[in-house]
C-alpha cells in the first residue's frame, strides 16, 4: 500500500502531504526533510526506487519539485512511479500545464484531485476525465 | 513539466509583488501572504514565529460570528497548511465540521478535505460528522452526494457504521456510476475497519463485480483482494469472473478514455494479477484456468513503456507464484533476463528484484546471469549494490558463502543506517549459523561492529 505521498520541493518546503497511516504531526517534518534528504541526494542515473527504513520511496523529479510516494514491500515500484506521472498529468490537464506556483496556491484543489485517485492508500481511479469530473462540476457552479 | 521552471522564474517576481493576475489566487491573499512569508526565510525559529502569529490570526476570525463559508474555506486551508508544517492547529477542527455542514459547493467540499487531513478514525469530533454525512448522502444535488460518499471512504467513526451502512447500501443501485463506484469504495472503507459489519452483503459486492461500468467492477477489486488475501478458498469460484475481466482488458475491450499512454488500464491489469496470483498459488486446477490469459497479457505488454514493463513484473510475479508451466516459467525468464540486462536502471533494479523472488524455484536463473549480477555488485547506486546482496543472500551455498558474507560486511562497514546494519547484520548472522565451518576458518569474525 502507498503510506504516504509527498510534493517538496529542492529547499525541503513541503507544498503537499498526504498521509495513509497515522503519523503524529510532530514527527512529519523531520520525516520529510529525512525523506527528501534520500532523494535529493540522488544522480539522475540512479533508480527512482529508495529503500527507507523498513519501507521504500519512488520518487520523480519534476522542475523544482519532488514527489515522493512511501510504500510497502508488496507495491509494484513501476507502478507508482507511473502513478505519480499520471497524477501529474492530470494536474497537467487541469492548470494547463502545471507549476509549483499553482501548486502552492491551490492546495485545496490539489489534494482534492489526489482524494479522487488515491484513498486507503490504495490507487482507486486512473482515468483523467474521471479523476476531473467532481472539481471540474464545483467550478462549475461556483462560476454560476 | 521542465519548461515551466523558466515559466515559475519569470513569473516569480509579479507574483511576489501585488499583482493578482487572473485565475490564480492573489498573493496579497491571506494564504498568498502566508506562503510568501514561509518561503522567504531561512531558519526554523522565524517559521515557528511566523506560523504562531498566523494561528493566532487563524483562531480569531474562526470565531468571528461574521465570517462567511467562503472566508472560512480560506481560513480552513491555511490551517491545513500550517498542520502540514507541523504545528498543531486543533481549535480550527470542529469549524471544519461546520464548514461541512453549513458550506456549500466547493466550501463545503474543502471543509470536508479539512477534516480527512485532519481528523483520524479515532477522534471523538467525527462523530459531529456523521450528521452532516447522513443529509448529505440524501441530497438531491449528486455533487454533494459524491462528496459525503468521499469523506466516508476516507475517515469515519467505526461505531457509526450501522447508522449509515443502509444509505451507502442503497447508494449500490444508484444509476449514475460515480455514486455506485464510491458506495463500492465506502463499503470498501467499511471492510477495512470492521469487517463483521459488512459480513451479510457479500452478495452485494459479487453485484458490482459484474457491474457494466468498469469503474465500479474496479472498485470492488479493492475489496476482492483483501477477502481473498483472507482467505483465498472461499473465491476460487469467481477465478472465471477475474479471468474473463482480465482478458477483456488486455483485449482492449474498455473505452478508451480508461487507456494510460495506449495501454489499457495498467493498474487494473496489475491488480486483476494479484488476485489471480493469491487464487492459484498452490492450487492446480485454478492454475490452469489462468495461463492462457497470462500468456496474453505478456504477449500484449510489447510496448517500450514503463507502464508496460510494470505489467509484465506482476505478471512474472504471477507465473512463477502459481501452479508451474513450462512455457510460461520460459517467457518469464526471459522477460525477467531482459530486465536485469536493461541499461535503464530501474529496470535493472526491477530484474534483480524479480530474480530474487524466484530464486528459490529456479536458482539456474541467477547463474545464467552471474555476470551481469557480479557488475551489480560494484554498482555506484548503492540501492542497485543493496538489492543484489539481497539476492546473493539467497543463492548462498558452501561454496560461496564466504565471498558473500565478505561483500556483506563491506556494505556494512560503510554503512550508516541503522536499519541496514540491523538486516544485513541478521543475514551474516544467519549465514555464520547456517555454514559454520566456512566461516570459522575465515578471519572475518575481526569485524565485529
Amino acid at each position: 500500500m502507498i503510506k504516504f505521498v509527498l510534493m517538496v520541493n529542492r529547499q525541503g518546503q513541503t507544498r503537499l502531504s498526504r498521509y495513509y497511516q497515522p503519523v503524529e504531526l510532530g514527527r512529519r517534518a523531520a520525516l520529510e526533510a529525512d525523506v527528501v534528504r534520500g532523494c535529493l541526494y540522488r544522480k539522475k542515473e540512479e533508480c527512482s526506487f529508495v529503500e527507507y527504513k523498513d519501507f521504500k520511496l519512488v520518487y520523480r523529479h519534476y522542475a523544482s519539485l519532488y514527489i515522493v510516494v512511501g510504500i510497502t514491500e508488496s507495491e509494484n515500484e513501476l507502478s507508482v512511479y507511473e502513478l505519480i506521472h499520471n497524477f501529474v498529468e492530470v494536474l497537467d490537464k487541469y492548470f494547463s500545464r502545471v507549476s509549483e506556483l499553482d501548486i502552492m496556491f491551490n492546495m485545496d484543489k490539489v489534494h482534492i484531485i489526489l482524494d479522487e485517485m488515491i484513498q486507503n492508500g490504495h490507487v482507486v481511479e486512473t482515468n483523467h476525465s474521471r479523476i476531473l469530473a467532481p472539481l471540474s462540476a464545483l467550478d462549475t457552479l461556483a462560476h454560476s | 513539466m521542465s519548461d515551466v521552471v523558466e515559466r515559475t522564474l519569470t513569473a516569480l517576481p509579479s507574483l511576489l509583488s501585488s499583482d493578482p493576475s487572473p485565475g490564480r489566487p492573489s498573493s496579497t491573499s491571506k494564504l498568498g501572504t502566508l506562503i510568501r512569508g514561509i518561503t522567504e526565510l531561512t531558519s526554523k525559529h522565524d517559521e515557528e514565529k511566523l506560523i504562531q502569529r498566523e494561528l493566532v490570526s487563524i483562531k480569531e476570525q474562526v470565531s468571528s460570528p461574521n465570517t462567511t463559508m467562503r472566508q472560512m474555506k480560506e481560513l480552513m486551508v491555511r490551517a491545513v497548511y500550517c498542520e502540514m508544517l507541523g504545528y498543531e492547529a486543533s481549535f480550527s477542527y470542529i469549524h471544519a465540521i461546520k464548514l461541512a455542514q453549513q458550506g456549500t459547493a466547493l466550501d463545503k467540499r474543502v471543509g470536508y478535505l479539512a477534516v480527512s487531513l485532519f481528523l483520524n478514525e479515532s477522534h471523538e469530533l467525527l462523530l459531529l460528522l456523521v450528521n452532516t454525512v447522513l443529509k448529505d448522502l440524501q441530497s438531491t444535488n449528486l455533487i454533494e452526494v459524491c462528496m459525503a460518499l468521499t469523506v466516508v471512504g476516507q475517515v469515519f467513526p467505526k461505531d457509526m457504521i450501522p447508522a449509515i451502512l443502509p444509505m451507502v447500501e442503497e447508494k449500490l443501485n444508484h444509476p449514475k456510476e460515480i455514486i455506485r463506484r464510491k458506495a463500492v469504495l465506502a463499503l470498501y472503507k467499511f471492510y477495512l475497519i470492521a469487517p463483521n459489519q459488512v459480513q451479510h452483503i457479500h452478495s452485494k459486492f459479487r453485484k458490482a463485480l459484474c457491474d457494466k461500468d468498469p469503474g465500479v467492477m474496479s472498485a470492488s477489486l479493492h475489496i476482492y483482494l483483501e477477502m481473498v488475501t483472507e482467505k483465498p478458498e472461499s473465491y476460487k469460484d469467481l477465478v472465471v469472473s477475474f479471468v474473463t475481466i482480465l482478458k477483456q482488458v488486455v483485449g482492449g475491450k474498455l473505452p478508451i478514455d480508461f487507456n494510460y499512454h495506449s495501454v489499457p488500464a495498467p493498474w487494473l491489469q496489475i491488480q486483476l494479477l494479484r488476485i489471480l496470483s493469491l487464487l492459484g498459488k498452490n492450487d492446480r486446477s485454478t492454475s490452469e484456468m489462468m495461463y492462457e490469459v497470462l500468456d496474453e497479457s505478456l504477449r500484449r505488454a510489447e510496448m517500450n513503456h514503463n507502464i508496460t514493463y510494470a505489467i509484465l513484473f506482476e505478471c512474472v510475479k504471477t507465473i512463477y507464484t502459481i501452479h508451474p508451466k513450462a512455457e510460461l516459467l520460459e517467457k518469464a525468464a526471459k522477460c525477467i533476463g531482459n530486465f536485469v540486462l536493461s541499461p535503464k536502471i530501474n529496470l535493472k533494479y526491477l530484474g534483480l528484484k524479480a530474480l530474487t523472488y524466484v530464486v528459490q524455484q529456479d536458482a539456474d536463473l541467477a547463474l545464467q546471469h552471474q555476470m551481469t549480477i557480479i557488475e551489480c555488485l560494484d554498482h555506484s547506486d548503492l540501492i542497485i549494490k543493496r538489492e543484489t546482496l539481497e539476492l546473493l543472500f539467497r543463492i548462498t551455498n558452501g561454496q560461496n558463502v564466504k565471498v558473500i558474507v565478505e561483500k556483506l560486511l563491506e556494505f556494512l562497514r560503510h554503512s550508516k543506517d541503522d536499519y541496514v546494519t540491523i538486516d544485513l547484520g541478521g543475514k551474516v548472522t544467519e549465514l555464520a549459523e547456517k555454514y559454520p565451518s566456512e566461516m570459522i576458518s575465515s578471519s572475518l569474525w575481526c569485524m565485529n561492529e
